[in-house]
């Protein structure tokens, strides 16, 4: 065929081509084998821990008619007891309150009193309310503390502070911190704040733990974020005779914050997961008292909390496990995987509104 | 959209009118000087010329300025040169009223040779085209530039005849060759202040037009052109 | 317009009204042996230039010549960059000395005004971008700052295109219109000079005709010094032109007489395009 030879473009193969073929499948079996893993991860959490949390769902008589005992509860110890030929089981409250009015009317009845033998599984019954109070806590304080050194940190470097030895061996310390492993920053907030400073297991001792395991990204990011400030904004303003903390207050750190806020809130979210550092400094295994009953406002923050990585730490490490403790572990598991989400949801959504009103 | 610098093409665009107007203004004088024999109205057109070579030079420094400062295109760029060129042919002008006004000083003291008829059309004619070419500067108007170089066989016709009478009075009574001389030379003068005219006619269809029309012969011959 | 019989030699060719005569301009900024480096690296060489006021001085010159660096000393905006230096000679605006001691260079940046090569409106109001600078300076009446941006935009030939979306984002407008924006940003803190760099170098002819003809405008009221790398915008607007190659200074004079008649060969070859 003459016709073939003239296209200069006809294809002709080669190792190269071959070649071509194989890494794109090895390449892309990779990706798969991720994609799978993480659904797995995720499908297997979603799967049982909605079980307990959407069977938690009760009907109530006053509004709003219904609650969900395992978000509103604190926890408590699971009975597994037989009762009248039928297995029941009860949550510590139920099961003394049950008990008891057993008893009495046994006793009324001039019948001797029941024994009970109930096996009890710790924190297998109730809710997870005071964990959630508790993260939800630590992860605002952290952020808070983590934003205002962050970024004042991170304004001096990018925008005072000139280019040198020291600016770069700062750079080179905080890139180290964030390689540091999490239960060394545990350890050093249990020795600085709970030990040296003798705030003990407190609130204010994990913001500040957290904060400082969480710092490196925010300074970071709020670097890059304020080096993507246009250099013009800066001389523009600098031009019509502002001094530099003007132009960085008005001119600068306004465009700069939605980045900032987004990579910092992110970074909060991943932290917030951590139990290393908290489990010598903030978290308490069991606590009856919510956050905020406190006799003064000072004791506040000087008291610990519970925390849903923290709970899921406890609750697995029970030996031996059960199907009753598992059910609270993937429940938890799966409203701890929900707030984070809803951070990183909010996050986005500032990101966005900030962004629709300050573009370039 | 107007230019800060318009108003330079402006100031260009009236010096050429105004130079215009004293060339105009200086050939229909030294005629008159001619005519009526008037020394002190020749002296006045001969003291006149410094004011057309000051207004030429003028118009070429503006000229030169606007070329290197505003980098001008197109028409603009027409306009700058046509009115270099044109001011040339104004200034050519006003030396040919000038060494008419001269000559009027000589012819001043001697009769009349004959009575001035042709001279005085002659130059009835060349200041219409003058004036005409103007005109066609100033409203643009192609059809009136074109009938301008058209009207210069006229002239030239009437010059032929004259020089042919001059010759005549010459061989006849050699005591009139001064007088017949410089009317000749005066009218010669008069039929190139016609050519002038002519250039400036066509530099006007170049500057609106963007056409040379020089040496068209089409133009030369009598009859339609285009 | 004066004749050319009466005009000296050196001014070969008259100068019609739009240009303003060197004569009878006084002198605003002096620049003496001025030496400036980056860090080790000298960037300008023994630079002498008097500056005269309310006329439009162009800088220009090839690339890396020098002559942004000399406008960016002239309201110290180099002392941003890290290890420039003066270390010599000076620049004096109304006879005191920039670099002085007892000078602020705050202060300084508020008589002489800056608009760069690209266009930098912040992303605010086209309202809110004019009155930056008496914000900053803490003029809180509301009467004041109207009038301030009504006549700042009126003085950038702006108003009446913006006057009906004052409180739109000045990022809207085009690119020209955010030029004469970034131009009344700056009149409206009412500076004595406005340094101009490359204005006009991201916008397009039309835009750039309005951009000389506002400066052509200012001249009235502000001394302007533009850099440019378009010899026909030096040409067309300024007054007297300055050229630079490599660090120096090697031709200042009247525009007409730089375009038409330089002394140097160097500034004629770049003036005619033959090199630069």
């Amino acid at each position: 065929m003459t016709t073939v030879s003239t296209n200069t473009f006809a294809s002709r193969p080669s190792t190269g081509r071959s070649l071509e073929k194989s890494t794109f499948w090895i390449f892309r079996i990779a990706t798969y084998v991720i994609l799978l893993a993480g659904f797995a991860v995720f499908g297997d959490i979603v799967f049982k821990g909605s079980a307990t949390v959407f069977g938690a769902f009760k009907t109530t008589s006053s509004f709003p008619y219904f609650t969900n005992t395992f978000l509103t509860e604190a926890p408590e110890s699971l009975y597994v007891f037989e009762h009248k030929g039928e297995k029941r089981e009860m949550g510590d409250t139920e099961y003394r309150a049950f008990r008891e009015k057993e008893t009495a009317a046994a006793l009324a009845a001039g019948k001797p009193a029941p024994v009970f033998e109930a096996a009890s599984y710790v924190y297998s019954a109730g809710g997870i309310w005071p964990c959630i109070v508790g993260t939800v806590l630590l992860v605002v304080g952290s952020m808070t503390i983590a934003l205002l050194l962050g970024v004042s940190s991170a304004i001096f470097l990018s925008e005072y502070a000139r280019d040198g030895t020291f600016v770069r061996f700062v750079r080179l310390a905080i890139l180290n911190l964030a390689g540091v492993p999490s239960i060394v920053f545990g350890l050093f907030g249990f020795g600085m704040f709970v030990i040296y400073f003798d705030w003990n297991v407190s609130l204010l001792a994990g913001w500040f733990t957290l904060a400082f395991m969480v710092l490196p990204v925010v300074i970071t990011a709020s670097e890059e974020a304020l080096k993507a400030v246009p250099k013009g904004f800066r001389e523009g303003s600098l031009a019509l005779g502002a001094t530099k903390w003007q132009t960085i207050q008005s001119n600068v750190l306004p465009y700069a914050l939605p980045g900032i806020l987004t990579s910092s809130i992110l970074g909060i979210a991943r932290v917030a997961g951590e139990t290393a550092p908290i489990m010598f400094t903030a978290a308490y295994v069991v606590r009856d008292k919510m956050p905020w009953d406190v006799e003064k406002i000072s004791d506040f923050f000087f008291q610990g909390v519970m925390a849903l990585p923290y709970h899921i730490y406890v609750v697995s490490s029970k030996i031996p496990q059960n199907e009753y403790t598992s059910r609270v572990q993937y429940g938890t598991a799966f409203v701890f995987l929900g707030i984070v989400a809803l951070i990183a949801a909010s996050s986005i959504i500032l990101r966005n509104k900030l962004r629709g009103r300050y573009k370039w | 959209m107007k230019r800060f610098f318009d108003s330079e093409l402006e100031t260009f665009r009236s010096d050429l009118l105004r130079m215009g107007e004293v060339s105009i203004r200086q050939v229909r004088d030294s005629l008159k000087a001619v005519v009526e024999g008037d020394i002190g109205l020749a002296d006045q057109v001969i003291a006149a010329d410094d004011e057309i070579d000051e207004l030429e030079k003028r118009i070429d420094n503006e000229a030169i300025r606007y070329m290197s400062l505003r980098s001008p295109i197109a028409t603009e760029l027409r306009l700058v040169i046509v009115g270099m060129k044109a001011s040339h042919d104004l200034e050519r002008v006003g030396d040919e009223a000038t060494s008419i006004a001269k000559r009027a000083i000589r012819l001043a003291g001697e009769p009349p040779l004959k009575p001035y008829v042709d001279i005085p059309r002659m130059v009835a004619i060349a200041i219409e085209m003058l004036r005409d070419a103007l005109e066609c500067f100033v409203h643009a108007d192609n059809e009136k530039a074109i009938a301008v170089v058209k009207r210069d066989k006229e002239v030239d016709a009437i010059n032929k005849q004259l020089y042919r009478e001059l010759s005549s009075y010459m061989v006849e009574d050699p005591a009139t060759t001064t007088r017949a001389l410089e009317l000749m030379f005066i009218s010669k003068s008069i039929e190139r202040i016609a050519d002038h005219a002519t250039n400036i006619a066509e530099e006007m269809v170049f500057l609106y037009e963007a056409q040379d029309i020089r040496h068209e012969e089409s133009l030369k011959k009598t009859g339609k052109v285009d | 317009m004066d004749t050319p019989s009466a005009t000296p030699a050196s001014r070969t060719f008259n100068v019609p009204a739009t240009a303003t005569s060197a004569e009878g301009a006084q002198t605003l900024i002096e620049i003496d042996n001025f030496d400036f480096y980056y860090g080790a690296k000298q960037a300008l060489f023994d630079i002498n230039i008097r500056i005269a006021d309310k006329r439009v001085t162009a800088f220009i010159g090839p690339s890396g010549c020098g002559k942004s660096t000399l406008l960016r000393c002239l309201n110290r905006m180099n002392d941003l960059i890290d290890g420039t230096s003066v270390k010599r000679g000076s620049v004096k605006i109304r006879s005191i000395d920039i670099n002085g001691r007892d000078v602020d260079s705050i202060e300084l940046r508020k008589r002489v005004g800056m608009v760069f090569q690209k266009s930098n409106p912040f992303p605010k109001s086209i309202y809110e971008n004019i009155i930056y600078g008496l914000r900053i300076q803490g003029v809180k009446s509301k009467s004041r700052l109207d009038e301030v941006v009504e006549k700042s935009l009126r003085g950038a030939a702006l108003w009446d295109e913006v006057k009906d979306r004052l409180h739109e984002s000045g990022l809207g407008l085009s690119g020209g219109q955010q030029q004469r924006l970034c131009i009344a940003r700056t009149i409206a803190v009412e500076p004595e000079v406005i340094l101009m760099d490359e204005p006009c170098s991201a916008l397009d002819p039309i835009a750039t005709a309005k951009v000389e003809e506002l400066i052509h405008e200012l001249k009235k009221q502000y001394t302007i010094i533009i850099v440019t790398h378009s010899m026909q915008q030096a040409a067309r607007c300024s007054d007297q032109t300055a050229f630079f190659y490599m660090g120096k200074l090697i031709e200042f004079g009247e525009t007409r007489d730089i375009f038409m008649n330089p002394k140097n060969p160097q500034t004629e070859a770049y003036v005619s395009g033959r090199f630069g």
